[in-house]
């Protein structure tokens, strides 16, 4: 890898992790599948292949073999579009994450902060799909969604900053690595607030039930993605889960030690691996227990709870780690 | 949602947190018991004794005849009325000439079963006939009595029905089944009355919804 | 001049159009509850207006009826409220009998409590699923719930099965008493389901009743006061959430209701989690009846009419009834004007959903469009007795 140039080793790398990413987010669909399931005394999908294992392939090659349909009176040029934009924030969020000490395809040193802007970006594909859709129920879809994540955001990357104050640095590999000694989730009182206001923030940036109301199927009927069909929705659904997953590894890294764990060194990569999908089984397991609440008492706890909670613990970080006298401890 | 007062926010957000955890707790239940699935078509279903499935003729078990005497009770009992006999006369007994029951419009009601004299028609424990062809299933005489053949039968035929529902007279000496001393309280037949005072509803849980 | 009800206020919708948005719920709508099309007048996300456009199940089932014969039209009569069968039968067959004056003996009668209160806990528990489907999603927690729900559902259905052979609609009545007889070991199962839910019903208490998700969605929407309850001509679970207290089988028993010791739930509050809590106190007296019966159940026959000889065999005298039963959803009525023969001359339903649903242009608007399908789903349409 040295001996060839930046550009193309970052263009190899960059390559071969869209390419393992797109092969874990198809089996993480089938792993929602089978574990909602079995939340359901049912069985997931069984038939196709050995217990379902092929039906993510089965899924990819219907949608790939679907009429694509443009609504006649939607903004052709926008509703072709907005499921690029869409997927694009969704995968880039993952160029920052470091999968292994060194092993990631740009460990910038605003890693947190990129990610977190990033993927604040995907709201604009969201709203050029309900825009160009030409229909009133993705439209309200669409205008619901934009209050949603901007509201969500910020307590989002308030809850984030807990592990950037402990670890002193916004650099993804030196947070983890401070986690040596002690994961930032068994931390006193803040590692564990800090971990609950990340995962229900995280939740409704996603818009999963519960706070999945822009998407109600029961009101909305798909909400925002209601005109998509075949290989759009596809793209649509495939970044959804990118973003869920990101921000589980996000999650993984900021709280719960990326890639520290029992046994030797090359199994680093499976721990952080295992601790990503650990947080998504929990995400999912709350999809699957609750019915989501209206509109607008999802605001009402993002901007009268969830965000003073979060500043007051971003506050009393600060003063801990000043009272500790620097970072590291 | 969160209270100003201090004491208040902590009990109603101690209170969230123990219902989120019994409601995923119910749910992480469900997860360890075994799923409820039954893998058809490989594990076949287990069907009642009664159930309402295909229809079919039969034939009678000494002389191995049709058992249809073409009276045509079925065809007029039907309420979507989809029999079709004609009875063909013969010297000691008649019999169908031609029976058709269109099975993609039957109701499965049973009407038909309650009311054949003979027994020659009967609902089968299967509904496994499913067809790309809606043609198929206009059943004609022969494909009845093959259908008959090929099932296990239902429980139910006009006369089990018949003595079910009331049980045939006793011996004399004893009374007859359904003569019974008490009377039975007919059904409420006028709306007319007294509305009188309805005797106190008590709610089984707390009373007043705040 | 009609007096100024509450029942007389209602709001008509401006279709020449104006800032609001009129939107179209229905009749392809996941909730929807059946085929029904509700036009919302919009203001933000604030609904303002509601006509409510019915009719796309409709059947001609009384007109059917004047074709059909006193003995065949029982099995065509569960399709009106498809979700609880066995009342509608009920209701027909209990009208036939009174004007034709025909005894029913009374086996038959513990039976047909039997299976009306072992349908009204299978229709509760449809209830409950999709009413926390439309909350939560198709996809998402609502589902579980709904399969939870659907999974009970199917040991009543197999306990119908075995008695009658048929998982939904039934057939179940007939004039004179009933066609089935409890067959062997069907009481030990049917105790050993009943007690299996009554224990599931904790569970589902356990992820709905301190839901503080749930409260949110269901306290204080939908709110029915008790005037309008008593003016609308509501029934059921809906009046009963309302404080009217208000049942037909302790008002005008029938059936031998009377023998049977049970409570009528009454909650004053009058929105959907009154309503809910009604319903989920209801399972349990249904469960509590059923233990009555299976207790002491008289010997006898099942029917003062046993068999079908001929399609014409009940003839009923010149005149009219109108008989009620305690459905599921509220007052199941049947009026029928017997002209001597072996068909009606007239007979109509009264459909306790199509009743209830007149209560919805009052209790939406000011609410916005995700309480919709709450308040919806705690109404408990079934189209099929809306229609007819």
């Amino acid at each position: 890898m040295t001996d060839l140039s930046p550009a193309v080793s970052a263009l190899l790398t960059g390559g071969a992790l869209l390419g393992a990413l797109l092969g874990l987010l198809a089996y993480v669909t089938l792993l929602e599948r089978k574990f909602a399931a079995r939340l359901q005394s049912r069985i997931g999908p069984y038939r196709v292949g050995p217990h379902g294992l092929l039906q993510p392939i089965a899924d990819g090659v219907k949608l790939l073999l679907k009429e694509d349909l443009v609504p006649a009176a939607a903004d052709r040029t926008v509703f072709n579009l907005a499921p690029v934009v869409f997927l694009v924030p969704c995968f880039l969020i993952y160029a920052t994450i470091p999968f292994a000490p060194g092993l990631g395809v740009a460990d910038v040193n605003i890693g947190v902060l990129f990610f977190l802007a990033v993927s604040s970006m995907e709201i604009v594909g969201l709203f050029m799909a309900g825009w160009s859709s030409n229909n009133k129920y993705a439209l309200l879809s669409a205008m619901r969604a934009v209050n949603q994540i901007i509201s969500y955001d910020l307590p989002f990357l308030m809850a984030a900053m807990v592990p950037v104050l402990l670890a002193g640095s916004l650099r993804l590999s030196e947070i983890a690595t401070a986690q040596q000694g002690l994961w930032f989730v068994f931390y006193p009182v803040i590692g564990q607030l800090g971990f609950v206001a990340y995962v229900v923030a995280s939740v409704a940036a996603e818009n999963r039930v519960p706070f999945d109301i822009l998407e109600a199927e029961s009101e909305l009927v798909a909400g925002f993605r209601v005109e998509y069909s075949g290989m759009k929705f596809a793209m649509i659904t495939l970044s959804e889960y990118a973003h869920v997953i990101g921000t589980s590894f996000l999650g993984a890294l900021l709280f719960l030690g990326a890639w520290s764990g029992p046994g030797p060194e090359w199994l680093g990569p499976g721990w952080f691996r295992l601790k990503a999908l650990m947080m998504f089984s929990l995400i999912t397991w709350v999809r699957w227990s609750f019915i989501r609440i209206r509109v607008d008492q999802i605001l009402r706890i993002s901007w009268k709870l969830l965000l003073p909670l979060t500043v007051l613990l971003v506050m009393a970080t600060a003063i801990i780690v000043v009272l500790r006298g620097g970072t590291g401890g | 949602m969160a209270d100003a007062r201090p004491s208040g926010f902590f009990a109603e957000t101690s209170q969230l947190v123990f219902a989120v955890a019994r409601a995923m707790r119910i749910t992480l239940l469900s997860f360890i018991r075994k799923p409820v699935t039954v893998h058809y078509p490989e594990k076949p279903r287990a069907y009642p004794d009664r159930y309402r499935g295909l229809l079919a003729l039969v034939y009678e078990k000494d002389t191995g005849e049709e058992a249809c005497i073409g009276c045509r009770l079925c065809e007029f009992v039907c309420p979507p009325a989809v029999i079709q006999v004609e009875m063909l006369k013969g010297e000691k007994r008649n019999y169908a000439k031609t029976f058709t029951l269109e099975l993609y419009a039957c109701e499965f009601c049973e009407l038909c079963v309650q009311v054949c004299p003979t027994d020659a028609i009967v609902m089968m424990k299967s509904f496994d006939l499913s067809t790309s062809d809606r043609r198929e299933l206009l059943l004609d005489k022969d494909r009845l009595h093959a259908i008959g053949q090929q099932f296990p039968r239902s429980w139910a035929t006009g006369n089990r029905l018949r003595d079910m529902q009331a049980p045939p007279k006793k011996a004399p000496g004893e009374k007859p089944a359904h003569a019974k001393p008490e009377a039975p309280a007919t059904p409420a037949a006028t709306p007319g009355g007294v509305e009188g005072p309805v005797p106190s509803e008590t709610a089984q849980k707390g009373g007043v919804e705040g | 001049m009609p007096p100024e009800t509450p029942a007389r206020a209602v709001r008509t919708l401006d279709y020449t159009g104006s800032e609001r948005l009129t939107m179209n719920m229905g009749p392809q709508h996941p909730s929807a509850h059946g085929v029904f099309r509700a036009i919302l007048e919009l203001e933000g996300e604030q609904v303002v207006g509601v006509d409510a456009v019915i009719g796309y199940l409709h059947r001609c089932h009384e007109k059917l009826a004047e074709h059909l014969t006193y003995v065949q039209y029982p099995s065509i009569a569960s399709k009106t409220d498809y979700v609880a069968a066995m009342t509608s039968e009920l209701a027909y067959v209990m009208a036939t009998e009174g004007l034709a004056k025909v005894e029913v003996p009374k086996r038959a009668q513990y039976l047909r409590v039997l299976v009306a209160e072992l349908q009204r806990v299978a229709s509760h528990c449809l209830w409950l699923g999709t009413w926390c489907m439309d909350m939560g999603g198709a996809l998402g927690g609502g589902a579980t719930v709904f399969l939870y729900c659907i999974r009970e559902r199917e040991l009543i259905l197999d306990l119908f099965e075995a008695l009658t052979g048929a998982r939904l609609l039934y057939g179940f009545h007939q004039i004179g008493g009933v066609r089935y007889d409890l067959p062997e070991g069907w009481a030990a199962q049917c105790r050993q389901t009943i007690d299996l839910i009554e224990q599931r019903l904790l569970e589902y208490e356990g992820l709905l009743e301190e839901n503080a998700f749930f409260h949110l969605r269901t306290k204080g929407v939908g709110v029915i006061t008790r005037e309008l309850a008593e003016d609308v001509g509501i029934g059921g679970p809906l009046l009963r959430g309302s404080g009217v207290a208000y049942d037909l089988r302790r008002a005008h028993p029938y059936s031998s209701y009377e023998d049977f010791q049970f409570d009528v739930p009454v909650e004053p509050a009058g929105d959907c989690f009154a309503r809910y809590q009604v319903r989920m106190v209801e399972f349990r007296q249904a469960i509590r009846i059923v233990r009555q019966i299976l207790d002491g159940l008289p010997e006898g026959p099942i029917s003062s009419r046993p068999g079908v000889k001929s399609v014409a065999q009940v003839r009923v005298p010149k005149g009219e009834i109108f008989t009620r039963v305690e459905g599921p959803r509220g007052e199941v009525g049947c009026y029928l004007i017997g002209d001597g023969g072996p068909k009606p001359y007239r007979m109509k339903w009264r459909g306790a959903s199509f009743s209830n649903l007149a209560v919805l242009p009052h209790i939406i608007p000011g609410h916005s469009v995700a309480d919709v399908v709450a308040i919806m789903g705690s109404v408990d349409p079934v189209f099929g007795e809306v229609d007819r």
